[in-house]
């Protein structure tokens, strides 16, 4: 890759997740410019995250293989990686973006061999796993990281483990000095894809998720359920470690609902039938998953695979929306309240764990994002009165990946149209 | 006057929804429900209930006019308002309730007997009467609402808690006698008249 | 300086991140020049840093280097280092796939060398097959993006194209723009506030379409034929009359969109039964003739009032009986709430009753269904059972879920929620004998040798089967939008029009420079083929996943260049290997494979050839290395563009010279195939399944050749699969063909 020169022609594209990955992508092979922005040290957003895609059960990281791929050949795209928007002003077709570089500590020249890690001590909350385990302070995020590169986390730097790192570094690509940058770039068009990220769960009051140590979020139970996750892909109770078997999904949990989140977050039907078949794959008929739902929005196509849960004796559907969850506190056993309403009748149903399928919400809401944006009444992007800056995959709306990937696809053309506009501008002048 | 039930019958005919949201506090909320089931759940006495707040909302759309008003559920709430609380659309269920069994009341549909109503219409004649609350009266009311010999039964089974209270001066047997009433008890009586005029206006806007 | 045109190869061996500490770099350095034969061999300390690029740079510059062989870390790091545009490169994996995959220590130290020895020599033999790709010959550039259907997903697909400034061609069926939009009253709000229905905008749409001068209608028009490759695609349409007019385009969008499920496929719910029993088209039609007169809908039985309609969601779908349709169509629910919605904003005492199962408004929907709520729309949930309808009142049985009983409700309107049928013209995966009796017409008319139309996921629907990637049909050039891809609503439908004019534009714009579209987006590679060697066996014509390969008037396979994805597996179909890629082909990967120091018979160091594909298993192998993840040092990688490019020769190549077995390691294949060219790990499984015949000929044990599926998740796994294969073939014992080769 060689760095594009920003001009009124280039796409800026904000967030570094599968929708932004698609909209840089789709650009740069249609030879557009694209300058790729990503806050945190690795592109791959939250899709790197997951351990199985629904409704194939496929594996999202072999989709970013691909698009990694089409970006190290691609000499159209220039990538900064931890780097944040800082304001956007200008009008279509001219704007000036301000970014924030963090310093990683660590320099191209890194060859990711892995001896500064082996060198520190220090630990920190790994956030690849949701905080469910510990990684070192120098790092890389994980094994599909790009760039790939190590990180030496601020918090070491000035300390001793931060001089053992780098005087493991055979290469002297740590750089302990490095400042934060600020940058400016003049762009032509603007894709927001700064995606989405669960709605905090100890909100939810009465499912005691910040209480009780056996109540999990969907996005924490799909860590877990990744080989190469924290548990090593063994389904287990926080509490005190045994395999957890039987298994409750509460749907809904901060989405359709005017105390949490007003939206459907469309994606954790689909998300949670997905997750029992993990606790098949894990115990086979000896599992028992329970969703608790409302409505099963099993849209279009996916209908299939709900047929498909729907035959699986070891799952069970109850409508309702739990009231609310009990722990023995000796056990860390779970009771969980509430109502069948389909004919009412009352429950109260023991499990070893509860998944909360919690919502999703704009990482970046429409009134935070630092330019002139429409927002929906949850925050997720409608567009720009200006109509150069674009909302694209989760920033827009809450959307699975191929919404987001066809969302990302249609807003490349929407900036390449901008852009485009812009040279015949200049051309004419 | 003719009975209340049978012109809201007439009135209403095959529309209970509508009847709900016209005379019902808060009754304009039903349509609101989509039956996610939290309140049932949530009610620390949900088990009493015959039907649930969320089935009794599904129940007024079906027309169920009958089960509804004659029901003792909406009687067993006692105001906590956890359902209130969770109910995802917001819902002021519990006003509901308390809505449904008045009107259930009004047109004489409310269960015999049943003893939330009992005592709201003791409490209720007890302290509109003075403009105060009569403890005594109310207390021994209670007790002798199922017949001579069951107050009597209850009566014996409280004294230890009667002569605490009398030690402590917390219970006065003169007052069963006369009772100590509020200073303007012609104008508390007033107001009263007044605000069950508004109420009736408020409550029949049709007729 | 050396002539134009003279090879002059180079080896760059890196001793950096442990590289020199673990390995004798000298010895393969010597490996490299003397067996290897490469004229510049260095060794670096840290290859990838600035001077050890600039070193290789100036070999380039200076030197007249024209090949070059890195022996390094794989060929997945430092790719933005190791990046020379103008010569041919080979990587020898000699971080991720040998010292990191290796225990340390002097116990392995021996075969761990031998490991590196040999991907030294597999490099060097590599390397020197390889030509720097010259992008496909460019045949025509035509730029013009052909649009077949004028509905909403087509008109905005047209009007997007253009507005990117690209011309566009609308071919319609009918005498007017709009389709089914254009049947609609009002649709669904798609952005705040989410309330009420809003006006769908067609009219607008058709005007800009009309007047833009970029974008050309053909109205009452079909294709009659297709044929070309993209940037030259060459259709002919034809218009009612018969008469046919020819034109060139560069990429072609599907957007022929749906059919309503026949209602009267369902007689128990009433439909086509009475009048009063519509389907939301109908209704459509029923509040739009209503609107022109300036009155209320009338009931069609006898035009008397209406004041109560049923909607009954899910009407023949979510079909498990195999009798009506299994998907779900995705915008019923919200479109039901939309038409309650016209009569409660008409006259708030119309009962209307939505009756559904699962009320599916995702998104910003919900506030929809507020809305609907709030207007007095009532859902219950329940499924209906029968609708009986006589005179001018239906009564419609259901079960009520919530109330847990049988009931029956009575209206004047029952309007079914009936789904999305997509147009996609014919089934080619079904054969000619095979096919329905009332044969659907073709849409595309394609000349390609494997069926006028584009392929079909399921359903009818032609779908990608991709969720990374929904564009990706298995056409190139050709791509689908709106509901004949996926049941979706107008939002949408415009959405997804959108994408697929940049899908389209792309094409255009990759068939131009003579380079591939995805998933090798960019490769300038393409199959390369002297028809003199070719027995016209047409196994490639057959089994291209891509339809790239039609038959000339000699019926030998004619490419068609920008219709190939470059995934080889027509290289890997070929039995006479007269197929192959400048940098891919049977001579690049058979040589590495007679390239390695066989052990002897008696050495108990077996080689074990596995061909893992580059997109998942190498990358798993790749990060199972990053993890310190030990498999045995007797297998050699080699990766592949895809199992599908796997030639049977190199097998029997492999055999013949020694091997002792060979595993194939791709991706998984069937319904929920992870295979990124859709068919080539399932044509290698079948090849491979013919395979244990030759075996038995050979006198080998079954077992030498096997496949495995692996994900590129099998982090762990596959060096366990690796390991349990070594022991096995241990257990059978060194191969009896070495010494013969």
């Amino acid at each position: 890759m060689t760095a594009p020169i920003p001009t009124s022609q280039t796409i800026l594209v904000v967030g570094g997740g599968i929708s932004g990955l698609t909209v840089a992508l789709e650009a740069a092979e249609c030879g557009k410019q694209v300058i790729l922005v990503e806050k945190l040290p690795t592109l791959g957003g939250r899709t790197a995250l997951l351990y199985r895609y629904f409704p194939k059960l496929c594996h999202p990281v072999c989709g970013l293989e691909i698009n990694l791929r089409r970006l190290k050949g691609n000499r159209n795209v220039r990538v900064l990686t931890m780097a944040e928007v800082v304001s956007i002003t200008g009008t279509r077709g001219d704007y000036t973006a301000t970014l924030r570089i963090s310093p990683r500590h660590v320099t191209a020249q890194c060859t990711a061999c892995g001896d500064c890690a082996k060198a520190v001590s220090a630990e920190i909350p790994n956030p690849y796993n949701y905080g469910l385990n510990q990684m070192k302070a120098a790092y890389l995020p994980h094994a599909m990281a790009y760039p790939q590169r190590y990180v030496v986390d601020p918090s070491i730097v000035g300390t001793p483990d931060g001089e053992k790192a780098r005087a493991a570094c055979k290469v002297g690509a740590i750089d302990l000095d490095m400042k934060e940058e600020i940058i400016e770039l003049k762009v032509g068009a603007v894709a927001w894809a700064t995606g989405w990220q669960p709605y905090d769960a100890a909100k939810i009051q009465p499912y005691g998720y910040d209480r009780f140590a056996n109540v999990v979020t969907s996005v924490e139970f799909e860590r877990m359920c990744d080989p190469h996750g924290p548990t090593g892909g063994k389904i287990l109770r926080p509490f005190d470690g045994e395999p957890a078997t039987n298994i409750a999904f509460i749907q809904c949990a901060g989405s359709r609902d005017e105390n949490h989140l007003r939206h459907c977050s469309r994606i954790c039907c689909m998300a949670s039938l997905k997750q029992t078949q993990y606790v098949r794959e894990a115990y086979g008929e000896g599992g028992k998953s329970t969703i608790y739902y409302i409505d099963i929005r099993a849209i279009d196509r996916f209908e299939d695979f709900y047929r498909k849960v729907l035959q699986d004796p070891t799952v069970r559907f109850v409508k309702s929306k739990v009231a609310r969850i009990a722990q023995d506190d000796k056990t860390g056993g779970l009771i969980l309240h509430g109502v069948d309403t389909e004919g009412y009748h009352r429950y109260e149903a023991p499990h070893d764990l509860v998944v909360l399928a919690v919502g999703m919400e704009p990482s970046v809401k429409g009134a935070d994002i630092p330019a002139e944006v429409i927002a929906d009444s949850s925050g997720f992007l409608e567009g720009s009165s200006g109509g150069g800056i674009f909302g694209a995959g989760c920033a827009s709306g809450a959307l699975d990946v191929n919404r987001s990937v066809q969302q990302a696809t249609a807003t490349a053309l929407r900036a390449i149209q901008v852009v485009n506009k812009a040279a015949a501008a200049e051309v004419a002048r | 006057m003719s009975d209340p039930n049978v012109s809201a019958v007439e009135q209403y005919r095959n529309n209970f929804l509508r009847e709900v949201e016209e005379n019902v506090d808060e009754g304009q909320w039903v349509k609101m429900c989509m039956q996610c089931g939290v309140c049932a759940g949530s009610c620390p006495l949900g088990e009493h209930w015959e039907h649930s707040p969320q089935k009794l909302f599904m129940m007024i759309r079906a027309g169920k006019r009958e089960a509804v008003l004659s029901t003792n559920s909406m009687w067993m709430c006692t105001s906590c308002y956890n359902c209130v609380v969770r109910c995802p659309r917001q819902l002021p269920i519990t006003q509901i309730m308390h809505g449904l069994a008045a009107y259930a009341h009004r047109l004489g549909l409310a269960p015999k007997m049943q003893p939330t109503r009992d005592f709201s219409i003791q409490f209720w004649e007890n302290c509109t009467r003075t403009g105060r609350v009569n403890e005594l009266r109310l207390t021994i009311g209670l007790y002798f609402r199922d017949g001579l010999v069951a107050g009597f039964k209850k009566g014996w089974s409280m004294r230890n808690v009667a002569f605490g209270l009398l030690k402590a001066k917390r219970l006065n047997p003169f007052e069963l006698f006369k009772g100590h009433e509020c200073k303007d008890r012609k104008g508390i009586q007033a107001m009263l008249k007044k605000a069950n005029e508004i109420d009736a206006r408020k409550k029949r806007p049709t007729t | 300086m050396s002539a134009v045109g003279e090879m002059k190869t180079a080896a760059y061996i890196c001793r950096g991140c442990g590289i020199g500490e673990r390995l004798n770099t000298k010895q393969m350095a010597m490996v490299a020049q003397k067996e290897g034969k490469m004229k510049v061999v260095r060794e670096h300390d840290f290859l990838c840093d600035a001077s050890g690029v600039q070193m290789i740079r100036d070999d380039i510059a200076n030197e007249a280097v024209t090949h070059v062989m890195i022996a390094a870390c794989s060929r997945r790091a430092k790719t933005e280092a190791f990046n020379f545009q103008d010569v041919p490169m080979a990587r020898a994996n000699i971080r991720e796939g040998v010292i990191w995959s290796q225990p340390e220590g002097a116990a392995a130290q021996e075969v761990t060398q031998d490991m590196a020895d040999d991907y030294v020599r597999m490099g060097c033999a590599e390397v020197k097959k390889m030509k720097l790709p010259a992008g496909a010959p460019v045949a025509s550039q035509n730029r013009r993006v052909l649009v077949v259907g004028g509905g909403m997903s087509g008109l905005t697909a047209a009007l997007e194209s253009a507005e990117a400034g690209f011309e566009a061609v609308i071919v319609e069926k009918q005498g007017a723009l709009g389709g089914w939009a254009a049947q609609l009253w009002k649709r669904a709000p798609f952005r705040s506030p989410y309330t009420d229905p809003v006006d769908t905008g067609v009219a607008e749409l058709v005007a800009k379409v009309t007047n833009h001068p970029r974008i050309e209608v053909h109205l009452n028009a079909t294709l009659a034929q297709t044929s070309g490759a993209p940037g030259a695609f060459t259709v002919q349409v034809a218009t009612e009359s018969g008469a046919t007019t020819a034109l060139e385009v560069g990429a072609i969008i599907q957007a022929t969109g749906f059919t309503t499920y026949d209602i009267a496929k369902l007689p128990e719910l009433g439909g086509g039964q009475h009048p009063n029993v519509v389907d939301q088209a109908g209704l459509e039609a029923l509040v739009i003739a209503a609107a022109r007169q300036g009155v209320p809908v009338k009931r069609p039985s006898d035009g008397g009032e209406v004041r109560s309609v049923v909607f009954l969601q899910c009407a023949g779908q979510r079909d498990d009986s195999g009798k009506h349709l299994p998907y779900c169509s995705g915008h019923c629910c919200n479109t039901s709430i939309k038409q309650a919605m016209y009569f409660k904003d008409a006259n708030p005492a119309i009962d209307t009753v939505v009756l559904y199962t699962d009320l599916r408004t995702p998104g910003m929907g919900e506030d929809f269904y507020r809305s609907g709520q709030t207007k007095g729309v009532t859902f219950t949930k329940g499924l209906a059972s029968g609708v009986a309808a006589a005179g001018n009142s239906c009564t419609v049985q259901f079960r009520d879920f919530i109330l847990d009983e049988d009931t029956s409700i009575e209206a004047d309107l029952v309007v079914l929620a009936t789904g999305q049928v997509p147009n996609s013209g014919v089934n080619i995966d079904i054969p000619e004998d095979q096919q329905p009796a009332v044969k659907p017409i073709s849409i595309l008319n394609l000349t390609y040798r494997q069926g006028k139309d584009l392929p079909q996921l399921k359903d009818g629907l032609t779908d990608s089967h991709f969720i990374c990637f929904p564009y990706e049909t298995r056409r190139t050039g050709i791509y689908a939008a709106g509901p004949v891809r996926r049941p979706m609503d107008i939002a949408q439908a415009t959405e997804d029009a959108t994408g697929a004019a940049l899908k389209a534009i792309q094409a255009v714009e990759n068939a131009a420079l003579g380079r591939a579209a995805h998933p090798r987006s960019g490769d300038l590679s393409y199959p390369i083929v002297p028809l003199e060697g070719c027995t016209q066996c047409k196994r490639c014509t057959v089994e291209c996943p891509f339809g790239a390969i039609d038959e000339d008037e000699k019926r030998f396979p004619l490419f068609n260049e920008s219709r190939c994805r470059r995934c080889g597996t027509c290289m890997g179909a070929c039995p006479v290997r007269v197929i192959s890629f400048e940098n891919y082909s049977p001579d690049t990967v058979g040589s590495q494979i007679k390239a390695i120091d066989m052990p002897d018979e008696f050495s108990e160091k077996p080689r074990i050839l596995v061909l893992a594909c580059e997109n998942d298993a190498y990358p798993a192998l790749d990060m199972a290395g990053m993890q310190r993840n030990v498999y045995s040092a007797f297998v050699r990688v080699i990766p592949v563009r895809c199992l599908g490019s796997v030639n049977t020769v190199w097998i029997t190549d492999a055999l013949n010279g020694g091997w002792d077995g060979v595993m194939m390691l791709g991706c998984k294949h069937g319904d929920d195939y992870q295979c990124h060219f859709v068919k080539g790990s399932e044509l290698a499984g079948y090849r491979m399944s013919k395979v244990d015949d030759t075996l038995k000929q050979m006198g080998l044990e079954t077992e030498r050749v096997a496949s495995y599926e692996v994900a590129i998740t099998d982090i762990a796994r596959a060096p366990q699969l690796i390991n349990e294969y070594v022991a096995k073939i241990q257990e059978i014992g060194m191969s009896p063909m070495k010494g013969f080769a």
